[in-house]
């Protein structure tokens, strides 16, 4: 009993990390640039695309998670795809949801010193690729975090990924679901120690990165 | 050469800059000055490009500009000069250091930027324009934050790049030491227009304003 709840556990972890790596993976592989872009390009549509984004933020989980069922649900446009109660379609529920998260964050960072950076940018002459690079490096640490926020946020994540995966044992359960279904079965002893785990995750996954861009002559 | 017609600039309502007319030409180097908010810093912006404006610029060549808030990006000292160069990362390199040689800053090489003091960022903002060759050189305030003996490296350097590269120079600033120092034609600015435009000696026997009056004073004692 003991051994195959831990080869579960082991399972829903890899499930569960997995599902957030890619979640954060592609939603700022999508939303880091459009956020730099959104805040210091010069495009029609700008406007909206941030009103949009910044809109779409307040998208609660499960709203996301019904628009994503509706689409891949038998009879949807993606019907046919077959990705319904997988942990693609999580992935692609988790993906509407952070993407907007992502694009604002990251237009905020890069709107503190966006102004001054460009100017002296243009100064030097920089082409428009090393500019954006420059962007993204200048503000790695602000950005570090926005990327920590969106796999927190993936990793916590509850409502739409229970609605699209169908916390199905040994496929699609992640920490949360199983977290939710042992407290409905009573255990919560179980339900605890599976919290424990998560925060411990996170807790690793903050820690190496802060390691990752540790100024070594500064005092912050 | 560079050609100023008509030149407005506005924000919403408020006109901040009106130049009807100003010519400065190939290898003059020309200080900028007036009082806070007169719109030297904004001049500067139009004619690197950077802001938008109403009326028609002319400026052959190419620019370099040193914003007034210049930025030091968050990477060593040395990354930060070579940041602009292209070519071999130990060439690019032997550039940088030369420049920071220049500017008194190559102890510091290894240092993170962001954590330079004021007049060291100043000093590393110039190095990084050094490595470059240009028509046009503009520099907003950059002795702002600098101490004595940082200015006259900053100016020292400043006139060897103009010396070599044969360029045009215009700073803006507040000193009238530097004025004198570091250019051969004055303009000076009130809310946003021209009230004065000559050269160091003219200015001193008739300035036009008050403003110029106690500018040209500062010469005297
Ligand atoms: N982005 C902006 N939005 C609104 N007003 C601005 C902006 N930038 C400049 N101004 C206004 O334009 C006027 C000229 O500003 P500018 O920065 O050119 O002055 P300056 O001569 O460089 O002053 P300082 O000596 O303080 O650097 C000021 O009144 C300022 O408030
Ligand atoms: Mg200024």
């Amino acid at each position: 009993m003991l051994l195959t709840m831990d080869k579960e556990l082991i399972q829903i972890i890899g499930v569960t990390l997995k599902m957030s790596f890619f979640s954060t993976l592609i939603s700022c592989f999508l939303g880091l640039p459009l956020g730099v872009l959104i805040e210091r390009g010069r495009f029609w549509g700008r406007r909206t695309l941030k009103k949009t984004a910044s809109t779409l933020m307040g998208l609660p989980p499960v709203v996301a998670g019904l628009i994503v069922y509706m689409l891949f649900t038998k009879y949807g446009i993606f019907g046919s795809l077959g990705l319904l109660f997988t942990v693609e379609v999580m992935v692609i529920a988790q993906v509407l949801l952070i993407t907007p998260v992502v694009i604002c964050l990251t237009s905020s960072v890069i709107s503190v010193s966006g102004k001054h950076l460009s100017e002296t940018a243009r100064g030097l002459s920089l082409s428009k690729g090393k500019t954006l690079l420059l962007f993204v490096f200048h503000n790695r640490r602000a950005l570090l975090s926005v990327v920590l926020t969106a796999f927190g946020r993936s990793i916590a994540e509850v409502g739409a990924v229970s609605l699209v995966g169908g916390n199905i044992q040994w496929k699609t359960r992640v920490m949360t679901t199983a977290i939710l279904l042992e407290t409905n079965k009573g255990k919560f002893t179980f339900a605890l120690a599976l919290g424990m785990v998560l925060l411990l995750i996170s807790l690793i996954v903050n820690i190496g990165a802060s390691l990752l861009t540790k100024r070594r002559d500064s005092d912050d | 050469m560079i050609k100023c017609e008509n030149i407005l600039k506005k924000y919403s309502d408020r006109t901040v800059l009106s130049i009807p007319q100003l010519e400065i030409k190939s290898g003059e180097s020309v200080c900028l000055t007036g009082a806070n908010g007169s719109g030297k810093s904004t001049l500067l912006k139009i004619i690197a490009g950077v802001i938008p404006f109403e009326g028609k610029l002319e400026a052959q060549g190419s620019i370099l500009y040193m914003p007034q808030k210049s930025l030091c990006f968050d990477m060593s000292v040395l990354s930060n000069v070579t940041y602009s160069l292209s070519g071999k990362k130990k060439d690019k390199e032997e550039i940088a250091f030369e420049a920071l040689k220049k500017v008194g800053l190559e102890a510091l090489y290894k240092k993170n930027a962001s954590g330079l003091s004021g007049g060291e960022a100043a000093r590393l903002s110039l190095a990084r324009l050094l490595v470059h060759e240009c028509d046009i050189l503009l520099l907003d305030e950059p002795t702002g934050a600098v101490d004595i003996e940082g200015t006259e490296i900053i100016e020292n350097a400043v006139k060897s790049f103009v010396k070599e590269n044969k360029c045009t120079l215009i700073t803006a600033t507040h000193s009238p030491l530097q004025a004198k120092r570091m250019s051969d034609r004055v303009i000076m600015l009130e809310k946003g227009e021209k009230v004065e435009d000559s050269s160091p000696e003219e200015l001193l026997i008739a300035p036009k304003t008050d403003f110029g009056k106690k500018f040209v004073d500062m010469w005297r004692y």
